[in-house]
């Protein structure tokens, strides 16, 4: 609960309605100064009557001026008001008691005039008394009574419609319609709308049914009386009522749903921290396909919590770990595979059913790239537990768009997410950043998808004997990686290598521009370009077989020979096999596409709005990278990562490390010692805040 | 104190909420569609036509369509109860039981409109409906048509020419 933050919500929410309502009022010529009315009428209110014994009405009638300056404080007012708020921080009482005052003045002059009906608005006048205080304690008293209201409105249509008799009328919807739209009726009544509603009128049986799912449906506000934990549901079940009503009834309750603002706020109230560290810490973690993302959330998910559970694809349990089981190397942590004939909601569902049935108290998303408003609704009933999300490309998840069934859904979905999650981890720093401008005041962190595997044991120096080994991991994807970057460089290579290769062997030092370049000078135990063995091998490490794949493949084994030599991998690589290619590795190269397209074609940038899987690769080892200028290179992974402005300066550094392998040994145990940093032991307090902080 | 106040406002409400045929603001009746209907004897329409052409409420905005039958409706309710003589009269007695009758005379002539108001109202609701569809009105005449439904037809029972302007 963030006193700020839901004053800020709720003073914008409130008074988008305000002009909202205001706005439509105007459009319908219903503002007093374009009514103008001539007489005014008696509602059986007592308020009314007795605005109407003040002599007011008359007194406005006869001075019409008074309903263009009552308008324009209308729209002036609130204006004050909300400059006030958003200059100095906090609520002027005086204007806020002078707008409760006008409010409530307007809605009883509008009623006698032209008959607003005041229920709908009744929320209006008991949220301005929010305006009036700066205590957080009654502000939220008064949040706490305007929920009880709306809850109030549906659950007494309900019970009167039980009292009355209403609900055991088999004729009563089929009557009101009829009353109700009797004007649409008489008349030559030809659009399908009209046409509906003579059927319903003619067929009392079936209009019977939809006016007992109304009052079951007002009915179920009661529940609200006793928990919040259905309050997300409430606010849906209040969107279909008005839906409804706007269809059926042809009254636009809209201004109705300003309630739902008090049962937004604070329904994902999460229980007080002294709560939360009673309550035993359990997480569930959910992971899809990208389960090279998880060792280091289940690393240290098994030092922070006593219980963890890991809901997961079954491609990814099988290649969750290059090395032993899964259960042998996370072994207090329970695996749930989904398996093939399980469709993706039917196993959110028992995530779901799993979370409330073992009273989970943490849940985390490791990634979620699909089924999003499943989520949500999921997390709506999932009660107190603490969210938190990982997030693959940050544009994505703030990303709107209404171009099919799924892009509304998806929008829908996030804009409950961004108020639902407020926990959020990432795989770089600069993600982080970016992130922070889009969604403040949420607890961000940077956790690696793995921690060095070198930790406990010497660097690697990988044999100097040929070929030098160059691993290009993932999928050969042309939108995410420039291939034709990497047949120019090999092209270039294997043009210079005859003109080259006496000056390899004769002690030359290394070229001035390569940013590989430690100093150190060429060595007789050079042996990458000894005899006649190849001098380069290139390992495509991902599935070629797509059809760019192919065109690519043909590219790099048109150029095969003495000195170059291609390996390429058809179908998906097990964990196993990858993690031993990439031990076997001289340089890792990331040729990525710095600015991409993510899943649903937003625009991702790599190094800054999303992460490769390269940053999880190099920390298998401690080989050296190679990425294109302007991938933003995280701090971690500066000493490892080295960068190309083009085809010969990639060429450069290539050739810098076959030349010196002395230079290549010292530059490995460099990477090592900067990524003895990446360990859990420095990763717990990141982690500790990402599961520990309340909002 | 707060939790005092919020349960005194729902108790006001609920007492307001019993006697639904009176309400103050902020108390008001939330029945939504609750009473039980009985089949209707007639059904009253108010049809108006501008310039020979009869509205058709599919043509306007839901509002709008109320905004051009609400003063009928209203001032069909004015004049029928000489302007709300039952309510005054109710509020005369009311005030002379809690004895403050002098209060009644002291405010008796704002409880009443205008005398010239059915007079005024067919050039008043002329004027309205142009400022509301946004042109000039040269004829107006609005019926009150009385219909009967006999689960297939509508049946006209009878059409009262009530203003024409």
């Amino acid at each position: 609960m963030s006193y700020t933050r839901d004053k800020k919500i709720t003073l914008i929410v409130y008074f988008l309605f305000y002009y909202a309502v205001f706005a439509f009022f105007y459009l319908d010529d219903r503002l007093l100064s374009q009514y103008q009315p001539l007489f005014f009428t008696y509602n059986r209110d007592l308020t009314e009557l007795i605005l109407i014994a003040t002599g007011l009405p008359r007194w406005m009638m006869a001075h019409p001026w008074t309903f263009t300056a009552a308008d324009t404080l209308a729209f002036g007012l609130p204006a004050v008001l909300l400059a006030y708020a958003l200059r100095k921080g906090r609520f002027s009482p005086v204007a806020g008691i002078a707008f409760g005052l006008f409010l409530g003045a307007y809605l009883l002059l509008a009623d006698l005039f032209w008959q607003v009906h005041h229920e709908p608005f009744i929320l209006y006048l008991l949220l301005a008394l929010a305006w009036m205080t700066n205590r957080e304690e009654r502000f939220y008293q008064i949040l706490k009574g305007c929920r009880y209201y709306f809850l109030y409105i549906f659950t007494s249509a309900a019970l009167w419609k039980i009292a009355r008799g209403a609900v055991f009328n088999g004729q009563e919807m089929s009557r009101i319609l009829l009353v109700h739209h009797s004007d649409l009726l008489s008349g030559p009544c030809t659009s399908f709308a009209c046409r509906t509603y003579r059927y319903l009128v003619d067929h009392p049986g079936l209009s019977y049914w939809l006016y007992l799912g109304g009052a079951i449906l007002e009915g179920c506000f009661v529940v609200g009386f006793f928990t919040r934990r259905w309050d997300r549901v409430l606010i849906v079940l209040a969107v279909v009522f008005v839906v409804a009503d706007l269809l059926l009834m042809r009254i636009p309750y809209w201004t109705l749903l300003l309630g739902t603002i008090t049962l937004w706020l604070g329904s994902g109230q999460k229980p007080p921290r002294s709560a939360l560290r009673l309550r035993e810490k359990k997480i569930i973690i959910y992971e899809t396909t990208h389960h090279e993302n998880l060792p280091a959330l289940l690393d240290l998910s098994e030092a922070h919590f006593s219980e963890v559970a890991v809901f997961l694809k079954e491609l990814s349990y099988h290649n969750l770990s290059g090395q032993g089981s899964p259960e042998r190397r996370w072994p207090r942590t329970d695996f749930f595979v989904q398996p093939a004939d399980c469709g993706n909601r039917r196993f959110i569902g028992q995530l779901f059913a799993f979370l409330k049935r073992h009273r989970y108290s943490h849940l985390h998303l490791s990634t979620l790239d699909n089924n999003l408003l499943v989520f949500v609704f999921r997390l709506a009933g999932a009660g107190a537990v603490h969210l938190s999300l990982t997030v693959h490309e940050v544009n994505e998840y703030f990303t709107f768009s209404f171009r099919s069934l799924r892009d509304w859904s998806e929008s829908i979905a996030k804009l409950c997410l961004h108020r639902l999650i407020r926990h959020y981890s990432f795989f770089l720093p600069a993600m982080l950043d970016r992130f922070q401008q889009k969604l403040p005041e949420t607890t961000l962190v940077f956790i690696p998808s793995r921690f060095y595997a070198g930790l406990h044991s010497p660097p690697l120096f990988r044999a100097t004997q040929p070929p030098f080994t160059i691993v290009i991991p993932g999928s050969v994807d042309p939108n995410r990686r420039n291939y034709a970057e990497v047949v120019q460089t090999l092209t270039l290579f294997l043009s210079r290598d005859n003109q080259s290769r006496e000056s390899f062997s004769a002690g030359a030092t290394l070229p001035n521009e390569s940013s590989f370049s430690v100093g150190a000078t060429l060595s007789n135990e050079s042996s990458f370009s000894a005899g006649a063995t190849p001098l380069i091998e290139l390992v495509i490490l991902g599935d070629s077989r797509t059809e760019a794949g192919a065109g690519i493949i043909a590219s790099l084994q048109s150029l095969e020979g003495e000195r170059f030599r291609l390996r390429h991998f058809k179908g998906y690589i097990p964990e196993t096999i990858y993690e031993q290619e990439l031990a076997g590795a001289h340089l890792i190269w990331s040729p990525l596409n710095v600015h991409k397209k993510s899943s649903r074609n937003s625009p991702e940038t790599y190094g800054l709005t999303t992460a490769s899987g390269l940053t999880a690769d190099l920390l298998l080892n401690n080989i050296p990278a190679l990425v294109p200028d302007g991938f933003i290179i995280p701090d971690p992974f500066r000493t490892a990562i080295l960068s190309y402005r083009s085809p010969e300066t990639a060429l450069a550094i290539i050739e810098g490390m076959i030349r010196d392998p002395a230079g290549y040994h010292a530059l490995s145990e460099k990477i090592h010692l900067a990524f003895g940093w990446i360990s859990k032991e420095n990763f717990r307090d990141a982690f500790t805040e990402l599961m520990e902080t309340i909002h | 104190m707060p939790r005092v106040l919020l349960i005194a406002f729902f108790v006001i409400q609920v007492l307001f909420d019993l006697g639904h045929s009176v309400t103050a603001l902020p108390f008001v009746h939330y029945g939504m569609f609750s009473e039980s209907f009985a089949p209707p004897d007639s059904l009253v329409v108010f049809e108006v036509s501008l310039d020979g052409r009869l509205l058709d409420a599919h043509d306007f905005r839901i509002y709008h369509w109320d905004m051009i039958q609400n003063p009928l409706v209203a001032f069909d309710r004015q004049t029928g109860s000489r302007d709300y003589a039952f309510d005054k009269e109710r509020l005369r007695s009311g005030l002379h039981f809690i004895g403050a009758g002098s209060l009644y005379s002291l405010l008796a002539s704002n409880l009443d409109n205008a005398p010239t108001v059915a007079e005024r109202f067919p050039g008043w609701y002329k004027s309205y409906l142009s400022r509301l569809i946004r042109q000039p009105i040269h004829t107006l005449r609005v019926d009150k048509v009385w219909y009967r439904y006999n689960g297939v037809h509508f049946i006209l029972l009878r059409k009262d020419p009530w203003i024409n302007l």
